[in-house]
């Protein structure tokens, strides 16, 4: 992942910290929400600690809300004591002594003429160098309006610096609005300005999936058609909608993990090697796994995709409501809170494999994983012994514990031809003292240092909506083959995601 | 039992499998082996520091640690050895686990047990030698050592006469060792500080380099300016500056260098303290003429735990903030160096320039050898 440095400085040559990014101002829209609250600024703070921020550093919050400058700092400092407890007064004062806000609708273009002003003279007084990141942390339906209105105030130009946008997920709502989306954005920036987040690729593991896969030459001769049974991709939770029933309720399990996630991962495992380390490379690579998703039609919809929406039942113990029992679910919901499909890529390297890709809320816990279960040695010498051998697995998981871990038979020492499973195990936590870093934490210095390699281009998210399509708007317009709900919080899904298996040495894996 | 590679390796097999907690809780015993490290301490007090910072590193790299030192007296074994395990909890299971060979052997059995230390090393794995005292002039074993490993750590603090250690490690380590990395933990130690003082002349910020015309660096009343030295050296060597004063065989209070718009004049300024590590630096000022007259500062603060990075341009603040600062112990900064394999080109380019400053080494007791 190429990183620029500032080689201009000469002093920060050999320096061990030298992913440090130029001066810049970040400008967070939704700066009295959520995600800036419990993960940017937190994730900031960490690159301060670490000093990875710029010496020469400005935020601006801007929201509706109208706060003065010493309110919005202090809900930052309360919100960032529960991660940072310790916080000393003047470690913050000096952390956010470039922080400022400003109160304004998003449509409201005098507030963008306030931010032009606020950018130019935070540019003169802290030498911030016109470099301007503008992150989008709002509800998606403001997205069209504050980018056409930073266009106007003329903040998409890089006259002076570098003029970056940062877009949350979700990318649209469906292929059109998506579409849609990306064409209206690309009016005001060029596609290399554009940042769209997707956080898991902010994680350890899925960038150590690169790393695994091309750094090592074990692995690659392997990863095809000829070894692999089949893969399996997983993404639990053990929570229900909690408050996020009105976003849940228009979207559902397919938008809110698979177009982005799920279907990230995916083309990161099955891709080809990328001609470089290098962001268009790869995403050029993700990009054919996208478009090489065989399109489900009316019949494989019914085959290979399985929605499912939980009832009540009990976690770790404790009883649970029903998703149409959650607050603010329409108590009718026909919407998916579980999904499994079944993909193959039309791909001479995948030709025949399945891509089993799950999701669901309320499972017993929450994890994510990917697991490649290779075929079954051609002959079985140790039948006379050996009833049934399982087959290996190579399994990455990307949360809560990363690491990797490798399922293979072993000798049961002893006189007899006994034949045991032992996994080999690594863990990041076993290996590198070293804790692994938040994904916003790494996104943000990426965003800042002008590497998008974990970042997703207009056209993979379009790829990724148009597979998904057939799916969609067939579960939208159609009620479910089995009423819901038709799985108990608690528990691993619907039966019918079995019959997603096909063969009867397949198993979706018990985690 | 004597002392043999076979009987080390067949008692730390015994040692891993009788680890208590397999038996009786079944928690999952990792051990994973990133390096290779071996240590040497000059004597029985030594190797006691030696072995706690060896413990408190192996949490971070996990690998085969070696401890040598000489015997106490002349009546023990030649030869003896002690092996440990070392394992950290995190969470519920046991994670990182290392393993400490202790090598105790008179000392003219020390000057040949660089192959059977090299034989109880993991295979494949970088091997770290850190010598952590004075800088041996004629010692078979270091110079043994240091042709096979893969770096050798020093620690320019620790030694008796620092100039003229550094000047010999100037003149000869890359002719002697040309393959083995140097790494010096007094160089790890003013990390901080160059990247303080880095961030004052990123982007923008960074033309007014050319301008420096004076550095002057703060250290305890009484103590060896060995970090400050480095500093000014450092700063001197990135800079493209040519120093024009007399060779040095003693720390002075000024150095004169050539930069590119004329004059540079450096000042180590011994400044009375409270702190009991006098050596430390505590202020660091570069000024800058030209058309504008600026001062870039970072000064220890009274927290020392905290610094304040300041630049100034014609007395007028234009960029302030109070950062936190560590002080690293020596596992913290074996630490940080082992953490990077790579060679570093600028701590190179220091020491050869420190080299064109120091009085040049007489070398030939140790080209004897």
């Amino acid at each position: 992942m190429a990183a620029p440095i500032l080689l201009e400085n000469p002093l920060r040559q050999g320096l061990f910290a030298d992913r440090v990014p130029a001066p810049c101002s970040l400008v967070i829209y939704g700066a009295s929400g959520d995600l800036t609250h419990r993960k940017l600024v937190p994730a900031l703070f960490d690159l301060y600690e670490k000093h990875l921020l710029p010496a020469s550093f400005s935020l601006i919050g801007i929201s509706r809300s109208k706060i003065s400058d010493d309110d919005f700092k202090k809900g930052l400092k309360e919100a960032l004591k529960q991660s940072e407890p310790q916080l000393s007064d003047s470690l913050w004062n000096s952390f956010s002594q470039n922080f400022h806000y400003i109160a304004g609708g998003y449509d409201d273009f005098k507030a963008y003429q306030a931010l032009s002003v606020m950018l130019d003279k935070v540019d003169q007084e802290n030498g911030t160098a016109g470099n301007r990141i503008f992150y989008l942390s709002t509800p998606p339906n403001v997205f069209e309006n504050i980018i056409s209105n930073l266009g106007a105030a003329g903040l998409a130009k890089e006259e002076k610096g570098f003029s970056r946008v940062v877009i949350e997920k979700p990318f649209g709502h469906d292929l059109e609005s998506a579409q849609d989306l990306n064409r209206k954005v690309k009016e005001v920036f060029k596609e290399r300005q554009i940042y769209r987040i997707d956080h898991y690729l902010g994680k350890e593991t899925v960038q150590n999936l690169l790393v695994m896969r091309f750094a090592n030459s074990i692995f690659e001769p392997i990863w095809d058609r000829r070894y692999v049974d089949h893969i399996q991709i997983t993404a639990s939770e053990d929570l229900g909608v909690g408050g996020r029933a009105g976003y849940y309720e228009s979207s559902g399990i397919l938008r809110d993990m698979f177009q982005n996630h799920l279907f990230q991962v995916m083309s990161l495992v099955a891709m080809e090697p990328p001609v470089a380390f290098e962001a268009n490379a790869i995403r050029d690579e993700k990009l054919k796994i996208l478009k090489s998703i065989r399109p489900f039609n009316e019949h494989t919809v019914y085959q290979w995709a399985v929605r499912g929406q939980y009832g009540p039942g009990f976690l770790a113990g404790e009883k649970v409501p029903g998703y149409r029992q959650e607050e603010g679910v329409n108590p009718q919901s026909n919407t998916a809170s579980f999904a499994a499909l079944k993909i193959f890529l039309d791909t001479w390297r995948w030709h025949g494999v399945p891509f089993l890709l799950r999701s669901g809320k309320r499972l017993p816990k929450r994890t994510t994983e990917v697991a490649i279960q290779f075929k079954e040695p051609p002959n079985l010498l140790f039948k006379n012994n050996v009833s049934d051998l399982a087959p290996n697995v190579l399994v990455i998981r990307i949360q809560p514990d990363e690491g990797i871990t490798i399922k293979f038979e072993t000798k049961v020492p002893g006189m007899t031809m006994e034949v045991r499973t032992v996994n080999m195990d690594f863990r990041y936590g076993t290996s590198f003292a070293e804790g692994t870093s938040e994904a916003y934490e790494r996104l943000l210095l990426d965003c800042m240092l002008g590497d998008a390699t974990l970042f997703i281009r207009g056209d993979e998210v379009e790829a990724a909506w148009d597979a998904l399509m057939p799916v969609l708007n067939n579960w939208e317009t159609t009620e479910p083959e089995n009423d819901f709900p038709n799985y108990e919080a608690g528990t691993w899904g619907p039966a019918e995601a079995d019959n997603l298996l096909e063969k009867p040495w397949r198993k979706w894996r018990r985690l | 039992m004597a002392t043999t590679a076979q009987n080390i390796e067949k008692d730390l097999t015994d040692l891993w499998k009788s680890s208590p907690e397999d038996k009786t809780k079944n928690l999952g015993l990792q051990r994973v082996y990133t390096t290779n490290l071996v240590a040497y301490a000059a004597d029985h007090e030594e190797g006691f520091r030696v072995e706690q910072i060896l413990n408190d590193l192996a949490e971070k790299h996990p690998g085969r640690y070696i401890l040598i030192r000489p015997a106490a007296d002349s009546t023990e074994t030649p030869l003896r050895h002690y092996v440990s395990g070392h394992c950290f909890f995190g969470g519920k299971e046991k994670k990182v686990c290392c393993d400490l060979i202790k090598l105790v052997a008179q000392r003219e059995v020390i000057e040949n047990l660089y192959g059977f230390t090299f034989s109880l090393l993991m295979p494949d794995l970088p091997v770290e030698f850190w010598w952590p005292g004075n800088l041996p002039y004629q010692n078979v074993f270091f110079d043994k050592m240091a042709g096979q490993a893969n770096r050798v750590w020093v620690d320019s603090s620790k030694f008796k006469d620092p100039l003229q250690s550094l000047a010999r490690l100037s003149a000869f380590w890359h002719s002697r060792y040309p393959h083995t990395l140097l790494g010096d933990l007094n160089w790890i130690r003013i990390q901080r500080w160059r990247s303080l003082i880095a961030e004052l002349f990123d982007g923008e910020w960074a033309k007014h380099l050319k301008d420096v015309n004076r550095i002057s660096v703060a250290f305890g009343e009484g103590s060896q300016p060995t970090r400050s030295f480095f500093l000014a050296c450092w700063l001197a060597a990135q800079l493209g500056w040519v120093y024009k004063g007399n060779r040095i065989s003693e720390f002075p209070e000024k150095l004169d260098f050539e930069g590119p718009n004329g004059k540079v004049e450096v000042i180590l300024k011994p400044v009375p303290v409270k702190d009991a590590k006098r050596d430390r630096i505590f202020a660091v000022g570069l000024t800058t003429g030209g058309g504008n007259s600026g001062m870039f500062t970072v000064v220890r603060d009274e927290d020392p735990h905290s610094v304040t990075a300041r630049s100034e341009f014609n007395q007028k603040v234009s960029f302030s903030r109070v950062v936190s600062f560590e002080h690293l112990h020596s596992n913290q900064l074996l630490d940080v160096g082992l953490k990077h394999l790579e060679p570093d080109a600028v701590w190179r380019k220091t020491l050869h320039l420190m080299g064109t400053v120091m009085e040049k080494p007489d070398l030939t007791p140790l080209e004897q050898k």
